[in-house]
């Protein structure tokens, strides 16, 4: 079923469109991943979502409803969520819940129960100004969830933790996909193949792609050469650019990624070639372009 | 409980916990009460200090309880202004340069909940800062020189209040259209002033000035009767702090939190 769906959203700054009339919609009981560079307009997008930012012009339907105010559906992760400080965390639950009418109990209740899911219990007491920056991200993260909100809204949640932190975020957001629909973005490809069932790509303002993540991936998926070389040998690689099943070809450092139209047969001939002009190879794998390969490619066409 | 009471005991709880519900009441007690001890002291005061010529025969006559207490509500018009806009400056500016003001407006809060939440707060303080500042200069007043009437202390005391009243709202109008604290502090105190300079200069012509609140505060002191001018003024304040307020109301709205 449709939760969300946006038509021709817009959101002007000045004299740019740092949205530009996308248009898609968010299917309830998925996790959805919104993908682009920096400056593509996920941000923006996000925060006309949670309501903090009203479109330039067009709509947002919640549930196949023209929505006014989405705030008491969504919970709204930013990317540097800020708190009071001189609260301590559990202090801080119960203010969020309670703001998102919640009566005191169960802000209390509920509080205590999502301190322990994000593993702050041992440190509710303390002050949010003491706590490091995973444990602000998983607060944050807390009151998301206070109010049970039909779609968790969260932006670059994982970006500015370290590799630990990063894991027990993205371990929660698992957990909580069972319970409740997830938009997020991202620049890591990584998570968003990792956890997404659907993704969106933005650039520049505009959504270039979207799907399910197998849809996607099967629909631009093309088979692909990697070679390492013990050496740099970039006079063969320049020779081989003139056969027709290679269709591109890019080099870095002693690696070469080579994108071919016919597998069966180009994998044949180079490797002949490789044979019969002595290149000294270290690596020759065969694979399947992968999320960062699509992302770069749609994101410098 | 709603949303606005939330909100309003989350401002009086950061006021304890920072202590502004301590050293701004501190302020105006000392403001207070320096007056009456001064007035009272100053003889022995030039006395030990020296510096007159031996011989020089001072007459310096003790002024009277209510000219004591004129010259704290003018005390008060200064340092007690400064006091309050620079513990108010930050009330809105500081939380959306933190981001913590959109925080709090993605859960369903109606704007106007967050903004009169922190007026009711600053009013607060203000209120309780003046009543026990004056009831202290009143109690020494009463000490050292002489008993003022009671009513009279809390008639102008009430006048007053609304002037002051006045000088927190536009100090949280400023904080809401501006970022900086600094420049909130300063513009505020620049147009404070610019109101009362106005209002003395021009005085036949601004009776419905807020600043003149302060000379009907006075007056009552004085007579303990209100000047016929008195409701226009009264009007005339409430009017723009009303209008104030919902301008407040409106710009946030539209200003964009979370940068």
């Amino acid at each position: 079923m449709e939760l969300l769906k946006a038509s021709d959203l817009v959101k002007r700054f000045g004299n740019t469109n740092a949205v530009n009339r996308i248009n898609f919609y968010i299917e309830e009981g998925r996790c959805v991943s919104l993908l682009g560079p920096n400056g593509a307009g996920k941000t923006t997008t996000l925060k006309m979502l949670s309501g903090l930012l009203a479109p330039t012009s067009g709509s947002i339907d919640f549930k196949g409803e023209k929505a006014r105010d989405l705030r008491p559906f969504i919970g709204y992760l930013p990317q540097y969520p800020a708190f009071y400080n001189w609260m301590s965390g559990k202090e801080f639950l119960v203010f969020a819940g309670q703001l998102a009418k919640l009566n005191r109990k169960e802000a209390e209740k509920r509080s205590e129960e999502l301190l322990e899911r994000v593993g702050l219990t041992n440190a509710k007491k303390r002050k949010i100004g003491g706590y490091s920056g995973g444990m602000k991200q998983r607060l944050g993260l807390a009151q998301a969830l206070i109010h049970r909100p039909k779609l968790l809204i969260l932006d670059e949640p994982v970006s500015a933790l370290d590799p630990l932190g990063r894991r027990e975020v993205l371990d929660m957001m698992r957990e909580i996909k069972e319970e409740t629909t997830i938009l997020f973005s991202t620049h890591v490809l990584h998570d968003a193949e990792e956890i997404s069932d659907d993704i969106l790509i933005m650039h520049n303002g505009e959504i270039v792609i979207s799907g399910s993540l197998g849809n996607v991936m099967e629909k631009y998926r093309q088979p692909i050469l990697q070679i390492e070389f013990e050496s740099q040998a970039a006079d063969w690689l320049k020779s081989i650019a003139s056969y027709s099943f290679i269709s591109e070809v890019n080099t870095q450092g002693n690696k070469a990624s080579i994108v071919l139209t016919d597998m069966v047969n180009g994998k044949q001939t180079l490797l002949k070639d490789i044979v019969d002009k002595k290149i000294p190879v270290r690596k020759f794998e065969i694979s399947q372009t992968t999320l960062e390969d699509l992302f770069m490619k749609v994101v410098k066409a | 409980m709603t949303q606005w009471t939330v909100l309003y005991r989350k401002e009086m709880l950061e006021m304890i916990r920072n202590y502004k519900v301590l050293w701004i009441p501190i302020v105006f007690v000392l403001l207070g009460v320096m007056e009456p001890v001064s007035a009272y002291y100053m003889p022995e005061i030039l006395d030990t200090l020296g510096g007159l010529p031996e011989g020089t025969i001072l007459e310096m006559p003790t002024p009277t309880g209510t000219e004591v207490l004129m010259k704290v509500l003018s005390n008060y018009g200064m340092l007690g202004v400064l006091i309050l806009v620079l513990g108010a400056m930050g009330v809105v500016s500081a939380e959306r340069q933190s981001g913590v003001a959109g925080m709090v407006m993605m859960k369903p809060v109606p704007y106007s909940s967050y903004i009169i939440s922190k007026w009711a707060g600053l009013v607060t303080i203000t209120l309780i800062s003046l009543f026990i500042g004056y009831v202290a200069s009143w109690y020494y007043t009463s000490l050292l020189i002489e008993t003022v009437a009671f009513e009279h202390i809390f008639q102008s005391v009430v006048i007053y209040s609304i002037w002051l009243v006045f000088v927190v709202t536009l100090t949280l109008f400023f904080s809401t259209i501006m970022k900086g604290n600094s420049s909130v502090a300063f513009v505020t105190i620049f147009v404070v002033f610019a109101i009362s300079t106005v209002t003395s200069i021009l005085g036949k012509y601004m009776e419905w000035s807020p600043a003149t609140m302060t000379e009907h505060a006075g007056q009552v002191l004085l007579s303990g009767e209100l000047d016929s001018s008195f409701l226009l003024a009264f009007i005339t304040t409430i009017a723009i702090i009303i209008v104030v307020l919902i301008s407040s109301i409106n710009i946030f709205k539209h200003k964009e939190l979370l940068e």
